[in-house]
């Protein structure tokens, strides 16, 4: 930055080193939160080194890292999805009452799943992008719509599923545990083709203001739905995950999901107004978050103060986020109608 | 959060007339609709002991509602309530077992409902979050701190008596819930159409910045709308408790969505400064009646969660969908 201090060189685009901040400035404090929690966590925990302990850390977090991917898509452009802790409720019941033991009948729930929590969320993205309900209380209304369906599928816990897919999802790879490698497999093959395809962009700049995006010509309404489809994948595969950990339906177990998956975006540098935020962010988030519930019950602490920490971080880190779009934001946008 | 421009389009009249005068009538005629069906299914429905039961139980919707209706119309939402509801039941059962004096339990929904209203203003007003994640949150906190005072263990003490008088007795014929109730109404109803708080929450709900530049103190606003939530919440607590003859875990899990449902059945448009209280009676009304209809023809609780789910969802469709 050696050129001449003209009195415009402070209004041009922020400069890299801000950008970067911007942009994984969340990511970056979760790395570094999750490294000194792991340190505590091993220094408590010995034993947690061990393949075996670090395959059932990795299944812990998987779930809500997943989760929290998803609602980070819909972050990202702009929407929220209150519902989906219910599509991996209802998908669980789905899986865990349909799921026979032969290699086929597995194979078409796995498939039926996924395309169960694809629908799940194009039902979502339908009624935001085409019917233009406001994204938080359409979500809050399917919430109940999928909740009840699962409840519907399976009023009681239980159901069967087949050990070798249990196995095949929680067992590990010498230290490498199975989890790792469903989440980089979703990463890959499902977040950064998209995210680095038109479509990801597209995202973005609907996010970051969809009228905008509007009058440059972009497809506002197929990008939503796109949103909310690419969620309701990623809490089908959260769901299948947690049905093979758990090895049965329970129409309450993702309940915990949709406020969790919210603090670990936002944990980990999602703007929840949209447009801003790294996956990676969410993802340490959704670790970071994970673990810290899990240190609790390594420290003892008795399961009912969980509810208590578990919504006082939730409260924190949103506290947090909104001081800081305080000191950004100007405060009449802020009164305005973009409220988030 | 709007969506694109696209063109407008004129209403067609039918929908013009559906929507123009939200809550002044419809909520009226779906009442009607609704109470018509019961006793068509049900002709139990049409007998006194049924429907002082029915009263009773929209009495408890209706004063949580109170609040819903005010967060709503100032444009934003209330879902703290459910565990606020069971805090304070639980606390003021608690609290009257070690100290029975008859003021204890009212003493105890004050001091629940004002302090859960004001950590909501705090985050809605001065941080800006979300009111739908701000209070659910708040809600999670609230269920963690009775777990945690409980020991998760459903044990309460005898319930104070005031809470059995308010929720079981009856005076002059009437039961006294709904009579407490009818109060209630009447006052809300005059403080929004006589006081100068009411234009406040008509003129922050539909538009904040207008307001604050017209001089409405809308932080006031704000805290003393989430205060009135609270108490109403609390209070039902310590009804329910005497409802039930027991304060128990759990006991305000069925007030997350009924709350909201009776205000959109009622015409109050979510999306704030739009609608009002008379219009959340006959949705409370409503809305009872509905659950009522459900479980009497043994409708499982998955599908009436279902079938609120949709009603709400088609409210908000008919209501509440963004301009442009």
């Amino acid at each position: 930055m050696t050129g001449s201090p003209t009195p415009f060189s402070k209004i041009g685009p922020p400069s890299r080193f801000k950008q970067a901040i911007r942009h994984f400035g969340g990511a970056a404090f979760c790395g570094i939160g999750l490294f000194l929690l792991l340190v505590v966590y091993f220094y408590e925990q010995p034993l947690a080194l061990s393949s075996f302990g670090i395959s059932s850390l990795a299944n812990a977090s998987l779930a809500l890292v997943l989760v929290a991917a998803g609602q980070t898509c819909v972050l990202l452009g702009g929407g929220l999805d209150l519902s989906i802790g219910a599509i991996v409720s209802l998908v669980n019941c789905f899986a865990a009452t349909l799921m026979g033991d032969s290699i086929l009948s597995v194979a078409l729930v796995v498939l039926g799943s996924l395309l169960l929590g694809m629908l799940a969320g194009a039902v979502n993205g339908l009624l935001i992008a085409y019917g233009r309900l406001e994204p938080l209380i359409s979500t809050f209304c399917t919430l109940f719509v999928y909740g009840g369906l699962a409840l519907t599928i399976r009023p009681q816990p239980g159901g069967h599923v087949s050990d070798d897919f249990a196995t095949l999802l929680t067992g590990n790879l010498g230290v490498l545990p199975y989890a790792a490698i469903v989440l980089a497999a979703m990463l890959l093959l499902v977040w950064m083709p998209i995210f680095r395809s038109r479509l990801g962009r597209f995202i973005v700049a609907v996010g970051d203001n969809s009228d905008s995006a509007y009058a440059s010509g972009l497809p506002v309404r197929p990008v939503r739905l796109a949103t909310y489809v690419i969620s309701g994948l990623f809490a089908a595969v959260a769901a299948l995950f947690l049905t093979a950990e758990t090895t049965s339906g329970d129409a309450s177990i993702g309940a915990s999901y949709t406020l969790n998956s919210l603090a670990a975006a936002v944990l980990g540098g999602v703007a929840l107004t949209g447009g801003r935020g790294s996956v990676v962010g969410a993802i340490l988030g959704g670790i970071v978050l994970s673990l810290i519930l899990n240190l609790l019950s390594v420290l003892g602490v008795p399961a009912f103060w969980q509810d208590l920490i578990e919504g006082c971080l939730l409260v924190l880190v949103l506290a947090a986020a909104g001081v800081q779009r305080l000191r950004i934001d100007d405060w009449t946008k802020l009164l305005g109608k973009g409220r988030s | 959060m709007s969506d694109a421009a696209h063109p407008i389009k004129m209403p067609t009249r039918l929908k013009d007339r559906l929507t123009r005068r939200p809550g002044s009538n419809l909520s009226w005629v779906i009442l009607a609709v609704v109470f018509a069906l019961s006793v068509a299914i049900n002709p139990a429905f049409l007998t006194w002991g049924t429907i002082r039961l029915q009263l009773v139980q929209a009495a408890l919707i209706g004063i949580v509602a109170i609040g819903e209706t005010l967060a709503i119309l100032i444009g934003h939402i209330d879902l703290s309530i459910p565990w606020t509801i069971t805090l304070s039941g639980i606390l003021s059962a608690d609290v009257y077992a070690a100290h029975p004096s008859a003021w204890v339990p009212f003493a105890v929904v004050i001091a629940v409902g004002v302090s859960v209203g004001l950590v909501n203003a705090f985050g809605i007003y001065l941080l800006r979050v979300h009111s739908l994640i701000w209070t659910l949150s708040v809600n999670l906190i609230l269920q963690g701190l009775t777990l945690v005072y409980t020991n998760a263990t459903a044990s309460a003490p005898s319930v104070p008596p005031v809470a059995r008088t308010l929720a079981l007795d009856n005076w002059g014929g009437f039961p006294v819930a709904s009579l407490v109730w009818a109060a209630c109404a009447v006052a809300v109803i005059l403080a929004l159409r006589a006081l100068p708080f009411g234009r406040h929450v008509y003129a922050v709900g539909s538009n904040e910045l207008a307001a604050l530049m017209s001089g409405v103190p809308t932080g006031r606003t704000y805290v003393v709308v989430y205060v009135i939530s609270g108490l109403c919440a609390a209070f039902v607590g310590l009804m329910i408790s005497g409802y039930a003859s027991q304060a128990y875990l759990g006991m305000g899990d069925s007030y997350l969505l009924p709350p909201v449902a009776a205000v959109v059945i009622g015409g109050t448009r979510l999306s704030g400064g739009s609608g009002g209280y008379a219009g959340t009676i006959s949705g409370s009304l409503s809305v009872i009646l509905l659950q009522a209809m459900l479980v009497s023809l043994n409708i499982s609780e998955g599908l009436r969660q279902i079938i609120f789910g949709v009603i709400l969802l088609g409210l908000v469709f008919l209501f509440t969908r963004q301009r442009k």
